[in-house]
């Protein structure tokens, strides 16, 4: 959690602004300092609109930071140019998002070794394998419509773990869910990353979620941003 | 199945355009079509050209009546058009008798036989002539050339099949150069040898005894002696000789020298035709360009967020922009693929109605530097194409595409 000794991700003075419509800057992320250890499985819990996905994304190295530094197990993400930041997002790091994003024109088992090919570790036994662990190994061959919603986030969910990911980043990963799928799936993707070792850092609104980790805390009171943002 | 490195690329490139199956289907028609068209012109010109000079017969010049050069050799050695007009057998003696004149022998038209041409001549041509260099012709077992008195036919190898004509076949010829029922002539001729195929007009001939034409029932006996031309072979400087002697100084017969020289404006003539075709080439080219164009654009602005999830799970840009890429180079093999087969059915479309109706062989297969530069050219017009939707996808924004904010 913070200010952990030997933390596995050390988040400091991280800021991220964008070009607001008014030709302003808006300040999106402002984060003193975050850490968490390996293994760890931590809730955020934080409202929409208050730049949860923004701070996942420059953990990911999906957007770069104004300031500040995400350092990933010895890796300094934020220095990184770009390929290094994909091949790190492609083999230590799951991705588990509120809309699932799997890929339509893709089976099942497609979408999971997609996965792995850019990681560059394709292997055909353990995606079968993790679609058998997420329920789905019947349903190897089929496109993403052809599955239930639940069904469909299950597939994301071994997709994130393909790669073995030291880190596993999950933005409202059952929003899109009815509370028994939702609380089928926060289960299993606890269980997939302790399984695989994986820290996971889940941000969700619903405080249902949120509450079944040990490890939470407010986004309010991590990102400065959005609290001035609300004093205002 | 999948794998790791370029693969991918090719993975998601055909997965892609699996998705567009008509549009890559219409953008790689449209490609074979331009593809076909350009190596349609161009190589099928090409052979033409080459393939008439190949099939003038082994001859240098023809001498004729006064009139075109062109029509001289169409008539003479490729056996098409009428006969500009008569010579007389003296004129045949005056120039085969001339210095420098190697072989010259007379040919006499007028008659067919269901269509195809009777054409006489002295037996001797067959003995002596050398209808490509080296190359004598042959009459087919069982048969022999024809006397130069009697009422004998050799035959063609192209009319011998597709009239079934075989040696003992009797036959009446008619008059006139086009079939016509009512104008059979009462002369019966014998079939006594068939030659074998030289890929030349000869092949489409019925030869008989030039005396055969000259004497047939129902000719003016006045031209009895006439022949129609005489096809020539010269040594030295007999060529230039000749050409001041009846071309520029007389004024009685023509003399069709080089042949060469007179095929190649023939083919001059037709360059008009060619530049025709190949503009429509070009502006199917372009179409073709733009479907491609437009096919990748509109895939990129329903791709962009497969594009960003794609990233997300560590694609690089360039993996991206290579798979739009291949998806252009795809496209237009397959284009290629098509203008293959396209070229294909072009070219034995043309070799079979050039053979049908002059009696020459198109080779159209035979290997042509166009057949490298055509399908390249393509290629780099297809990847040009695709560089702009390639651009867009390196481009895209991968957290505005990625999902809502929250």
């Amino acid at each position: 959690m913070l200010d952990k000794v030997m933390s596995f991700l050390e988040v400091s003075h991280l800021r991220k602004s964008f070009v607001s419509p008014d030709g302003g800057k808006s300040l999106v992320v402002d984060v003193e300092n975050f850490s968490l250890s390996a293994g760890d499985l931590f809730g955020m819990r934080g409202e929409s609109g208050s730049g949860k996905t923004t701070f996942l994304h420059l953990l990911a190295g999906i957007l770069r930071p104004d300031e500040g530094s995400i350092i990933l197990d010895g890796t300094e993400v934020s220095k990184l140019n770009e390929a290094a930041r994909d091949h790190l997002r492609a083999s230590a790091i799951g991705y588990v998002f509120q809309s699932f994003n799997l890929l339509q024109g893709f089976t099942c088992l497609e979408n999971i070794m997609l996965a792995m090919s850019f990681a560059g570790k394709v292997n055909e036994t353990r995606a079968k394998e993790l679609l058998d662990r997420v329920g789905l190994s019947h349903r190897l061959a089929h496109y993403p419509r052809q599955l239930s919603i639940g069904q469909q986030q299950r597939v994301a969910l071994a997709r994130a773990l393909a790669n073995r990911p030291k880190l596993v980043l999950a933005d409202e990963p059952t929003g899109n869910l009815d509370p028994g799928n939702a609380y089928k799936a926060l289960a299993l993707l606890r269980e997939l990353c302790c399984d695989a070792g994986s820290a996971l850092l889940l941000v969700s609104h619903d405080e249902n979620v949120i509450g079944g980790f040990d490890e939470n805390l407010d986004w309010s009171d991590l990102n400065r941003a959005f609290a001035e943002a609300m004093n205002d | 199945m999948l794998r790791s490195g370029p693969w991918v690329i090719l993975f998601l490139a055909t997965r892609g355009l699996r998705q567009y199956a008509f549009s890559t289907a219409v953008a790689s028609l449209a490609i074979a079509l331009a593809g076909g068209l350009f190596l349609g012109t161009w190589k099928i010109k090409e052979e033409a050209k080459n393939a008439f000079s190949r099939s003038s017969g082994g001859y240098d010049a023809v001498l004729g009546a006064r009139g075109s050069k062109l029509q001289l050799v169409l008539n003479g050695l490729f056996h098409l058009e009428a006969s500009p007009g008569n010579l007389s057998w003296e004129q045949y003696e005056l120039i085969r008798d001339t210095r420098g004149v190697s072989e010259a022998y007379p040919i006499a038209v007028g008659d067919n036989y269901h269509g195809f041409r009777l054409v006489g001549t002295l037996a001797e041509m067959f003995e002596k002539h050398e209808w490509r260099k080296g190359r004598k012709y042959v009459v087919q077992s069982g048969g022999r050339l024809f006397t130069d008195n009697a009422k004998e036919a050799l035959v063609g190898a192209f009319v011998a099949r597709k009239l079934g004509l075989k040696v003992g076949d009797n036959f009446h010829p008619y008059h006139g150069l086009t079939f016509k029922e009512e104008a059979k002539h009462k002369d019966l001729y014998v079939v006594v040898g068939i030659l074998e195929a030289t890929g030349t007009p000869s092949d489409k001939v019925i030869w008989i005894p030039i005396k055969g034409i000259q004497l047939m029932d129902g000719h003016n006996p006045e031209t009895a002696t006439d022949v129609s031309a005489v096809l020539l072979n010269l040594k030295g400087a007999a060529g230039f000789m000749l050409d001041m002697k009846y071309n520029k100084q007389g004024n009685v017969a023509t003399l069709a020298w080089p042949v060469a020289g007179t095929l190649a404006s023939f083919f001059e003539r037709l360059v008009w035709f060619q530049r025709v075709l190949e503009i429509i080439a070009y502006l199917v080219a372009f179409v073709a360009a733009c479907v491609i164009l437009a096919i990748l654009r509109n895939a990129m602005n329903e791709r962009r967020r497969e594009i960003a999830i794609l990233r997300s799970l560590g694609a690089r840009r360039a993996t991206v922009t290579a798979v739009v890429l291949a998806q252009a180079g795809l496209i237009t093999l397959l284009g290629i693929v098509g203008a293959a087969f396209a070229y294909l059915g072009i070219g034995f479309l043309a070799a079979s109605v050039v053979r049908e109706q002059t009696g020459v062989l198109l080779e159209p297969f035979t290997y042509d530097p166009s057949f490298l530069y055509v399908p390249i050219g393509m290629l780099a017009i297809g990847l040009l194409s695709g560089l702009l939707p390639a651009l867009q996808a390196y481009r895209s924004d991968v957290a505005k595409n990625l999902v809502q904010q929250s």
